[in-house]
C-alpha cells in the first residue's frame, strides 16, 4: 500500500512518459547490469565446470568444490592447504591495505596545502598539473614505472652512479615496482576527495584553534582530520578497492613469480577456461574487499553517503 | 626562529618528492619516446628520433584498438550518462526513508572490483543467451557474445555511478520550483524536462560525458574479460607491454600527455575568457580595445600557452618530416661497436693471462663470447632468458629500425621480459 | 477579458501519512474575487494552493474550478497560473522567453510570442527589458515579470504564494496597490496566500483565516476584524486585548463576563458563537486598542476597568499606552494624537471605558502565539 503510494507520487511528479523512462533506465541499470549479473556469477561459482553437452544434465548440480579448491587446492582429502593461492590472497589484501595507508600519508599534506592555499591561482595550477597523470592510461603509467625500475632504468643507473649498489637491483622481482606502481596508479583518487573536504573547512576554525594555543599537531588531530574524515574514508575506500582489484599493474609490474589475486581469477578464466572456478575466486575477492571496507567504515563511523563526495 | 626554515625546507622536499613521484615517470617515459634505443629508456641518451611516432602510426593493432575504444566509449557515454542522469533525478525525489538504501545501491558499482564486473557481465549474458535458447551462431547468441556489446554494458554498469555523482552535485543547486512553474504554465512533463531541467544540466552532461568517455577509454580490468575477440587500445597496450616493449608506447603516452595538456589549457583559457567577458559586462574591467592582440588573448596566460604549444606541435610535425637521425645512429653504432671490440680485446687479454690457471676453452669466439657478454653487459640477468644471444653482427643495415641485436644486448631488461609471463 | 471563474473546495482533506495538513476545508470563492488565505507559517495554506494548482490531489473531497471537478487533472492542464514564493523565473531564459513560455509549450511562433511578451511587459511597466536575463533585474522587476508570465497563460485563476515576502517594506506596500490594480484590470480570480494580515486586509475582497490546517473563518476583511469567529482569529488579525473569565449572564446578543482580575464587563457575543455559550462557561473578551477610551473623571458608566500605566509610546498618529493587564501581557490602548503632550505618567491608575458594541465575547480558546 505504502509502496504503491510512493510510485503514484513519482509518476504524478514526472508524468507517465518521463516517469517510465526514468524508472526504466534505473531499473535496467540496477537489475540487468548490476544485480542479475552478480547473482548469476554467484550461481556459477557453485557449479561444476562441465562440457556444454552435460550442462543442465544430471551432473549439473550445486557444489562447494570451487571454494574448497581455494582452501585445499586439488587435494581431495582436504589434508593440506592450498598455500599458494591462499598466500596470494593474503598478500593481495595486506598489500592493498599498505598501499592505501601509503597514499593517505603521502596525500594528506598536499591535500591540506591545496585545500587551505590562500592564492587560488597557485592551487588551480597544481590541480591542473595533477590532472595530467590522471588522464594517462593505467597501463601507460605502469609502463612508465617499468622504464624507471628496469635494470637499465633511471633508478638503477642513479644508484650505480652514486655507488650505492654495484649491481642493478631487481625492483620488479622484489615487488617494489609493483607497490610503487599501485600507489602511483590511484594516488589522485586519494588526493581529490581529501582536497575537496579540506577545502570546505572554514579557515577561521584553524585560526581560532591556533589563537587558543593549540599546537599544529593538535590542530590537525582535533580539527582538520575530523573534518576531513569523510574525504579520507572516500579516498581510502577507492584506493583499497581499486588496488585489491587491480589487474593491469600487477600484470605489468609484478615479478615473474609474484601473483596478484586478480591474476588468479584471470588465469582461471582465460587460460584454464574454468569460468566456475574463476567466478568463485571473484566472489571471494568481492566479499572480502567489501567486508573489509564495511568494517573499517564502521570502526571510523563513516557513512556510505560520504563515498563519492 | 629555526623551525620556520626547517618546516619550509621539509615542505619543499615533500613537494619535490610528491611531484617527482607523480610526474617523474611520465617525464622519463616522454623522453624515452625520442631516444633511439629500442628498449625505452631516457639514459643513456643516444640519438634524438621521431621514428617511434612513425612506428606507432603504422601499428595496425593500436589503430584498431583506438577505433574500437572510441566506439565503445561513445556507446558507454550514451548509456551511462542517461542511466546516471535518471538515477540522480530519482535520488532527488525518493523518500528520505529509502534514500540511503537507494544511494548505496547506485554507488556500489564503483566499489565492485572491475574484474568482478567483467566476469559477472560475461557470465550473465552467456546465461541469458542459453535461457532464451539462442543457438550457436544465431543472431542473439552473436549479440550476447559480442565483445563490443558486452563491454559497453559492463563498463556502463559502473561508469553510470560516476555520471550520477556529477549530476547529483549539479542537481543540488536546482530549484524544483522551476519545473513546477513550467508545468503550471502548461508544459507537459516531457517539455518541462527538455526546456527547463535539461538546459540547467547541460554543463553537467558535458562533464559527465567527458568523464565517462575517459573512464571507458582507459578501462582495462572489466574490458579484458568482456571484450572477447575484439581489442581496445588498453588491451592492445597491455599485451604489448607484457610481451615486450618498445618506445612506440612511450610515443603514445607522450601524445596522450600532450593532448591532455592542450585540452586542459584550452578549457582553462575558455574559463578565463568567459570570466573576463562577464567582468567586462558587469563593468568591473574596461572593455579591451582590440588592437595588437585579439581580445581573447589578453590577460589570459592559458590562451597564450595554448597557442604556443599548438605552434610548437605544428613545427615539430614539420621538422619530423625532414629530420633523420640516420647519421647519428650510425655514429652511435660505430661507437658501440668500438666499445664491444675493446671489451672483447680486454677479455681476450685477461683470458690469456688466466689461461695457465684454468683449462683453455675449446673454441674461442662463440660460446665464450655469449657468456662474456652476459657477464659484462647484463650481470645476473640471464637466468630468465633461455635463448642465448648471438654474437653481434658486424654491420647492420643503417635503415632498419633499431630492432637489431644491439638493443637487446645492451638493454638486459628485455631478457627478463621474455621470461616474465 | 475573462470575468473570472469560481473556485470551490468541498470537504477537502489533505494528509501526508499520519499528518493532516488540511482538515475539512469548505471554501467558495466567487469568480473575479481577490481571495486570501491568511495564517501563520505551517498552517496549511500553501498546501491548499498546491491542491488548487494541481501539484497534489486532496486525500478526500473535491476541488472545482468553474464548476468542473479537477480530480486527476495535472497542473499543466488546469486553468490556473501560480506565482511562486521565490518567483521561479527560468534563469537561463531571457525575460521575454520567460513571459511567453506558456505560448512556447503550445507551439506558438517566436514572433507571436515576442509580440505578446512585449504587450505584457508594457502592462507591468517593464517595456524594453525583454532581452535581459532574470539575474539582471531588481527584486520588484522580477516580481512583475513573474506576474506577466503568469498572466500570459491567460489563466482563469491566478494563484499567488506569498510573492511579496522577499521584498523590502516600501516596495511591498507599493506592490500591494499594484497587484490590486492589475487584478481589477484583468478581472480574473486571484487567490493569494500570505501570513501578513496587513496584505490580506488591504488587498482582498474576502479572507480565509487558517490555523493548523483548519479554516477558522471566512469573510471580508471588515467582518474578520470586527467580528472574529474564534479567539485565534481575534488575536491573529490585528491587535487585541484579551480578558479571561466566566460567563455570568447572557442577554440576547450580549453577555456579561466575570473577568479574573478586571471586574465584570459586558460585550456583544461574536456572531459565529451566538447560542453556543451558557452561563458559567469559560470565555474570553477581546477589546481592540482603539475601542478603549479614557472614562471622563467620576462618570462611571459601568463597563470600565482600572489599571496602572506601565509605559507609553508615541507613534506619530497615535499614542500607545500600556497598562498592567489581566495576564502576562499589558493592556494596550491607542489614542489619536490630538495635540496632547502625553497621556499619563508611569504608575498612575487610569479608568478605561469599554464600548460594548465594538467588543466581542466568545468561548475560551487557543490564541495566536506571537
Amino acid at each position: 500500500m505504502k509502496r504503491k503510494l510512493i510510485f503514484a507520487d513519482f509518476f504524478r511528479n514526472n508524468g507517465a512518459l518521463m516517469g517510465s523512462i526514468l524508472i526504466g533506465l534505473v531499473a535496467f541499470w540496477l537489475i540487468v547490469l548490476v544485480i542479475l549479473p552478480q547473482i548469476s556469477m554467484l550461481d556459477y561459482s557453485f557449479r561444476f565446470n562441465l562440457p556444454p553437452a552435460e550442462q543442465g544434465g544430471p551432473k549439473d548440480v550445486y557444489t562447494l568444490s570451487n571454494y574448497q579448491h581455494l582452501i585445499y587446492g586439488s587435494d581431495e582429502t582436504h589434508q593440506s592447504f592450498n598455500t599458494i593461492d591462499l598466500m596470494v590472497f593474503l598478500r593481495t589484501i595486506v598489500a592493498a591495505i599498505m598501499v592505501t595507508i601509503f597514499d593517505i600519508i603521502l596525500c594528506y599534506p598536499l591535500a591540506y596545502f591545496l585545500g587551505q592555499a590562500r592564492g587560488m591561482g597557485m592551487a588551480r595550477l597544481l590541480v591542473v598539473l595533477l590532472i595530467i597523470p590522471y588522464w594517462v592510461n593505467e597501463i601507460l603509467r605502469a609502463f612508465a614505472l617499468r622504464i624507471i625500475f628496469g635494470d637499465g632504468g633511471l633508478i638503477n643507473e642513479a644508484l650505480m652512479l652514486l655507488h650505492l649498489t654495484s649491481e642493478p637491483i631487481d625492483f620488479i622481482r622484489h615487488d617494489i615496482a609493483l607497490y610503487a606502481g599501485l600507489g602511483y596508479a590511484y594516488i589522485l583518487l586519494m588526493l581529490f576527495p581529501m582536497y575537496n573536504v579540506i577545502e570546505s573547512l572554514d579557515r577561521n576554525q584553524i585560526e581560532a584553534a591556533r589563537d587558543l594555543g593549540a599546537s599544529w599537531t593538535r590542530i590537525h588531530r582535533r580539527i582538520v582530520i575530523p573534518h576531513a574524515k569523510p574525504g579520507i574514508a572516500s579516498g581510502s575506500t577507492m584506493v583499497f578497492m581499486l588496488s585489491a582489484g587491480a589487474l593491469a599493474t600487477p600484470q605489468i609490474l609484478g615479478g615473474p613469480s609474484s601473483l596478484w589475486f586478480t591474476q588468479l581469477v584471470y588465469q582461471w578464466f582465460n587460460n584454464s577456461l574454468n569460468w566456475q572456478q574463476g567466478a568463485a575466486y571473484a566472489i571471494v575477492l568481492l566479499v572480502a574487499t567489501i567486508t573489509i571496507v564495511m568494517t573499517i567504515m564502521k570502526i571510523f563511523r563513516v557513512n556510505m553517503g560520504d563515498i563519492g563526495k | 626562529m629555526k623551525s620556520p626554515i626547517v618546516s619550509r625546507i621539509a615542505l619543499g622536499l615533500y613537494f619535490i618528492i610528491f611531484f617527482g613521484y607523480l610526474m617523474g615517470p611520465l617525464l622519463v617515459m616522454s623522453v624515452s619516446a625520442f631516444n633511439s634505443p629500442s628498449f625505452p629508456s631516457a639514459s643513456p641518451w643516444e640519438c634524438f628520433t621521431f621514428e617511434w611516432f612513425s612506428v606507432l602510426w603504422h601499428d595496425r593493432h593500436i589503430r584498431e584498438g583506438i577505433y574500437y575504444s572510441v566506439i565503445i566509449g561513445l556507446g558507454t557515454v550514451i548509456l551511462s550518462v542517461s542511466m546516471g542522469l535518471a538515477a540522480s533525478i530519482v535520488l532527488t525525489q525518493i523518500s528520505a526513508r529509502l534514500r540511503s538504501v537507494y544511494y548505496t545501491m547506485i554507488i556500489a558499482p564503483i566499489l565492485i572490483p572491475g574484474v568482478v564486473i567483467g566476469i559477472s557481465t560475461l557470465v550473465f549474458w552467456d546465461r541469458v543467451g542459453r535461457f532464451l535458447g539462442a543457438g550457436e551462431g544465431s543472431l542473439l547468441d552473436g549479440l550476447f557474445h559480442n565483445g563490443l556489446f558486452l563491454t559497453i554494458l559492463g563498463q556502463s554498469s559502473f561508469i553510470a555511478s560516476y555520471a550520477m555523482l556529477v549530476f547529483v552535485a549539479r542537481l543540488q543547486r536546482f530549484d524544483p520550483g522551476l519545473t513546477e512553474a513550467a508545468l503550471d504554465l502548461g508544459a507537459s512533463h516531457t517539455q518541462a524536462f527538455r526546456k527547463i531541467l535539461l538546459p540547467f544540466l547541460r554543463p553537467a552532461i558535458a562533464s559527465a560525458s567527458v568523464l565517462a568517455f575517459l573512464a571507458s577509454f582507459e578501462n582495462y580490468n572489466t574490458t579484458t574479460f568482456t571484450i572477447v575477440d575484439y581489442k581496445t587500445l588498453t588491451t592492445v597496450l597491455a599485451q604489448k607491454v607484457r610481451l615486450g616493449i618498445n618506445p612506440s608506447i612511450s610515443a603514445l603516452a607522450f601524445a596522450i600527455i600532450t593532448l591532455t595538456i592542450l585540452v586542459a589549457l584550452a578549457s582553462e583559457a575558455y574559463r578565463r575568457a568567459a570570466q573576463r567577458k562577464e567582468a567586462v559586462w558587469q563593468g568591473k574591467v574596461a572593455r579591451p580595445a582590440a588592437r595588437l592582440w585579439p581580445a581573447w588573448l589578453r590577460g589570459n596566460p592559458a590562451a597564450i600557452l595554448f597557442v604556443l604549444l599548438s605552434f610548437t606541435i605544428i613545427v615539430a610535425f614539420g621538422v619530423a618530416q625532414r629530420y633523420s637521425p640516420a647519421q647519428c645512429k650510425i655514429a652511435a653504432r660505430e661507437a658501440k661497436q668500438a666499445e664491444i671490440q675493446r671489451s672483447i680485446e680486454e677479455l681476450r687479454a685477461r683470458r690469456q693471462e688466466e689461461a695457465p690457471q684454468a683449462p683453455a676453452p675449446t673454441t674461442d669466439t662463440a660460446p665464450a663470447g655469449s657468456g662474456a657478454f652476459g657477464n659484462v653487459f647484463a650481470p645476473g640477468n640471464l637466468p630468465g632468458a633461455p635463448a642465448p644471444e648471438p654474437a653481434p653482427e658486424p654491420a647492420p643495415a643503417p635503415d632498419a629500425p633499431a630492432n637489431g641485436a644491439f638493443g637487446n644486448v645492451f638493454a638486459p631488461g628485455n631478457l627478463t621480459t621474455g621470461g616474465d609471463n | 477579458m475573462s470575468t473570472g471563474v469560481a473556485v470551490d473546495l468541498e470537504n477537502v482533506w489533505i494528509k501526508f501519512g499520519d499528518f493532516v495538513a488540511v482538515r475539512e476545508a469548505n471554501v467558495n470563492i466567487k469568480g473575479g474575487d481577490f481571495f486570501s488565505f491568511l495564517g501563520p507559517s505551517g498552517c496549511g495554506k500553501t498546501t491548499i494552493l498546491r491542491a488548487i494548482s494541481g501539484f497534489l490531489d486532496p486525500s478526500e473531497g473535491h476541488v472545482r474550478i468553474g464548476g468542473r471537478d479537477m480530480a486527476g487533472i495535472g497542473p499543466n492542464k488546469r486553468p490556473t497560473a501560480l506565482i511562486f514564493q521565490n518567483l521561479a523565473l527560468f534563469p537561463l531564459m531571457k525575460i521575454w522567453e520567460n513571459i511567453s513560455f506558456s505560448m512556447e509549450v503550445r507551439g506558438a511562433s517566436a514572433a507571436e510570442r515576442r509580440k505578446r511578451a512585449d504587450e505584457l511587459l508594457d502592462m507591468v511597466a517593464l517595456g524594453g527589458q525583454g532581452d535581459k536575463l532574470p539575474s539582471e533585474l531588481s527584486g520588484g522587476q522580477k516580481q512583475r515579470v513573474a506576474i506577466a508570465r503568469a498572466l500570459c497563460a491567460n489563466p482563469d485563476v491566478l494563484l499567488l504564494d506569498e510573492p511579496l515576502s522577499a521584498l523590502d517594506l516600501k516596495l511591498r506596500q507599493h506592490m500591494r496597490t499594484e497587484l490590486r490594480e492589475i487584478q481589477q484590470r484583468v478581472g480574473i480570480t486571484f487567490i493569494y496566500i500570505t501570513h501578513d494580515q496587513g496584505e490580506a486586509l488591504t488587498m482582498s475582497d474576502n479572507v480565509a483565516v487558517m490555523k493548523a490546517g483548519v479554516i477558522d473563518q471566512i469573510g471580508s476583511g471588515k467582518e474578520i476584524y470586527d467580528a472574529p469567529a474564534t479567539p485565534f482569529v481575534a488575536s491573529f488579525v490585528g491587535e487585541n486585548n484579551v480578558f479571561r473569565g466566566k460567563i455570568r449572564s447572557i442577554d440576547g446578543t450580549r453577555a456579561t463576563i466575570e473577568t479574573n482580575r478586571s471586574g465584570v464587563l459586558t460585550a456583544e457575543i461574536t456572531p459565529a458563537q451566538r447560542g453556543k455559550m451558557a452561563v458559567g462557561d469559560a470565555a474570553m473578551l477581546f477589546v481592540r486598542p482603539e475601542a478603549l477610551t479614557l472614562a471622563e473623571g467620576g462618570t462611571d458608566t459601568g463597563n470600565t476597568i482600572s489599571a496602572k500605566v506601565v509605559n507609553e509610546e508615541f507613534e506619530g498618529n497615535t499614542f500607545s499606552v500600556f497598562l498592567e493587564g489581566d495576564g502576562a501581557k499589558p493592556i494596550k490602548m491607542s489614542l489619536p494624537n490630538t495635540g496632547q503632550t502625553r497621556i499619563a505618567e508611569r504608575g498612575k491608575p487610569l479608568t478605561l471605558h469599554i464600548n460594548p458594541q465594538t467588543t466581542v465575547i466568545m468561548p475560551a480558546g487557543e490564541l495566536a502565539s506571537d
